[in-house]
């Protein structure tokens, strides 16, 4: 390719990312305009940019509350996947007998379920163990929904990880447990930053099984079910809204920016492997 | 008295379960047990309130297949969305990526921007559009006098269907970009070069060399886009609540309101099953035929 043709090519890639991202750019414009503002011109650059939106958006939606449970769902969500695929992912693929891999298919071959086939009785289920309503209930049930992706992929990488370094570690005489936490488990990392991502991504954005588990708690709600409930009322106050969006996205986007690398490299090998 | 030899078995016995139980009790609690329930409550006839759902036989699957013009078109429009779907976020995605894969500046940035949307959860990305589509093509037909942003995009059934088909290609495009990027990285440089040196022109260098080399990454792309649009809710649901009328309800959709809007849970569960019957066939289908066509590097 010329070097010119380069260039031009270079350059309409740039006009189609801009156009690509131009409606989240009159996101972040509106949200520092009045209503009135908003109704007259909503491509208008803002006249008097002020914060107010964002204070009475953050009061509204009980945004610290909001981001707290949020982040606690999706921090035990994560941790508890983290910890159950690694171990069983681990051991699973390092023993070699008829029932492990009647047991390693019982673990992965849920992924191929898609949710809204098990939803319905997964509510009741949730129910009948005390799960719903509350933030931690829907932390131990991602548990579940995420393990069978994350141990197919550790499992994966085990095989890749020498048996020589266990094998010791047992001549040593530790056992199978505080062998796989000492020594192994450090040694998994590159798959644990892609189950951590793919994860947290997941939970943190995740609106369905939220609604479901936390309908009629008041105090328990995720920043997604705050988003509906604001875009559910009839009238909408699209000033205030937009600033919600923008309080809603901005940790996704913040941890998006700060992990990049890690968070394409993630969803890569997350896809592929899956 | 117990052999040594037994108590060795028992030892790892209860090694393997002390780390494999604690993952298999979970799935088994929150995914196997309620799909299987879900089986189970298709042939019955349940409200969620009653303590013993009614056995009803094949009652539900009955009236699926013969007496339910809602889920006749939401089963129409699924399979009309998954294949446009599945169609333009593959080629518009592979497109992008072999365009910043061949050397332009800035191929970080451009990848980045293209998969912000990504990030965002659907249900944002639907009412972000919903502001789009009302607010903002009122201000573009101010601006720009342009016919098409008069249009009721969210109000009528037709064009609906565009709206909330054009809102998932953008949303997912940066997702399958970034996997077709991490395919074209995987040819090997001499191939290509060989073929330069050989003259190969472009057009023929892409089909008889590129996509043959990146057909993993087509299989993994359709794989995923199948299976996401066939189950698509989130968008749809912030977007047009299924709307206008259910012009634009899929089938998980369907599936929400039959049970948790109208309280119709053994024939939402019995719905539930096509689902999963419905994305196993098409997605086992799809994987086959696939990977008869990858080749070897």
């Amino acid at each position: 390719m010329s070097r010119f043709a380069s260039r031009v090519l270079t350059a309409a890639m740039f006009v189609i990312a801009a156009v690509y991202l131009y409606p989240l750019f009159l996101v972040v414009i509106n949200s520092f305009k009045t209503f009135a503002e908003i109704t007259t011109n909503v491509i208008a650059l803002p006249t008097r940019p002020n914060l107010d939106n964002f204070k009475n958006a953050f009061t509204l939606m009980q945004y610290p509350n909001l981001f707290v449970n949020t982040l606690l769902a999706t921090a035990i969500g994560t941790s508890g996947v983290v910890l159950l695929s690694s171990a069983a992912g681990y051991k699973l693929s390092r023993t070699k007998t008829r029932y492990s891999w009647l047991v390693l298919i019982l673990c992965i071959a849920p992924m191929m379920i898609p949710f809204q086939s098990f939803m319905i009785a997964l509510v009741k289920v949730a129910r009948f163990l005390h799960l719903t309503k509350t933030i931690y209930g829907l932390g131990i049930i991602y548990w579940g929904l995420g393990a069978p992706l994350s141990l197919f992929m550790y499992h994966g990488f085990v095989k890749t990880v020498p048996k020589e370094l266990d094998e010791c570690a047992l001549i040593d005489g530790s056992s199978s447990l505080r062998t796989f936490f000492a020594v192994i488990f450090p040694i998994l990392k590159p798959v644990t930053v892609s189950v951590v991502v793919l994860n947290a991504m997941w939970m943190w954005n995740d609106f369905l099984l939220p609604l479901l588990v936390l309908s009629g708690a008041k105090k328990s709600q995720t920043l997604q079910l705050a988003a509906y409930n604001f875009f559910g009322q009839y009238k909408i106050e699209w000033h205030y809204a937009m600033a919600g969006v923008l309080l809603t996205i901005t940790p996704a986007i913040l941890f998006y920016l700060a992990l990049q690398k890690h968070i394409i490299e993630g969803m890569v090998s997350g896809a592929v492997k899956g | 008295m117990i052999s040594a030899r037994s108590k060795k078995r028992l030892g790892h016995a209860v090694d393997f379960m002390a780390l494999t139980a604690p993952a298999i009790i979970v799935i088994l609690v929150f995914v196997e047990l309620p799909f299987l329930m879900s089986v189970a409550y298709s042939f019955t006839k349940w409200n969620g309130l009653d303590k013993v759902p009614q056995f009803i036989g094949l009652a539900n699957y009955r009236e699926l297949f013969t007496d339910d013009p809602d889920m006749a078109h939401a089963f129409v429009f699924t399979i009309a969305f998954t294949a446009l779907m599945v169609l333009l976020t593959n080629v518009v995605a592979m497109l992008l990526a072999v365009v910043l894969d061949g050397g332009i500046k800035g191929r970080n940035v451009l990848r980045a921007a293209f998969y912000l949307p990504n990030i965002i959860s659907l249900i944002i990305i639907g009412y972000v559009w919903r502001f789009i589509f009302s607010k903002g093509f009122d201000s573009f037909l101010n601006a720009t006098h342009a016919g098409i942003f008069g249009l009721s995009w969210l109000g009528d059934g037709k064009l609906a269907f565009f709206s909330v088909l054009a809102v998932s290609v953008w949303q997912s495009i940066g997702f399958y970009l970034v996997i077709y990027i991490a395919g074209l990285q995987t040819v090997p440089r001499d191939i290509i070069e060989a073929s330069l040196l050989d003259g190969v022109g472009s057009g023929t260098r892409f089909w008889r060399i590129t996509l043959p080399m990146i057909m993993p990454s087509v299989t993994v792309c359709v794989f995923y886009s199948l299976s996401n649009a066939l189950k698509s809710f989130d968008v749809i649901f912030s977007l047009t609540s299924g709307g206008p009328g259910t012009a634009t309800t899929s089938i998980a959709l369907d599936i929400y309101k039959t049970a948790f809007g109208a309280g119709r849970f053994g024939y939402g569960s019995a719905k539930s099953v096509l689902l999963f019957l419905l994305i196993m066939v098409v997605t086992v289908l799809q994987v086959t035929v696939f990977k008869r066509r990858e080749v070897e590097a």
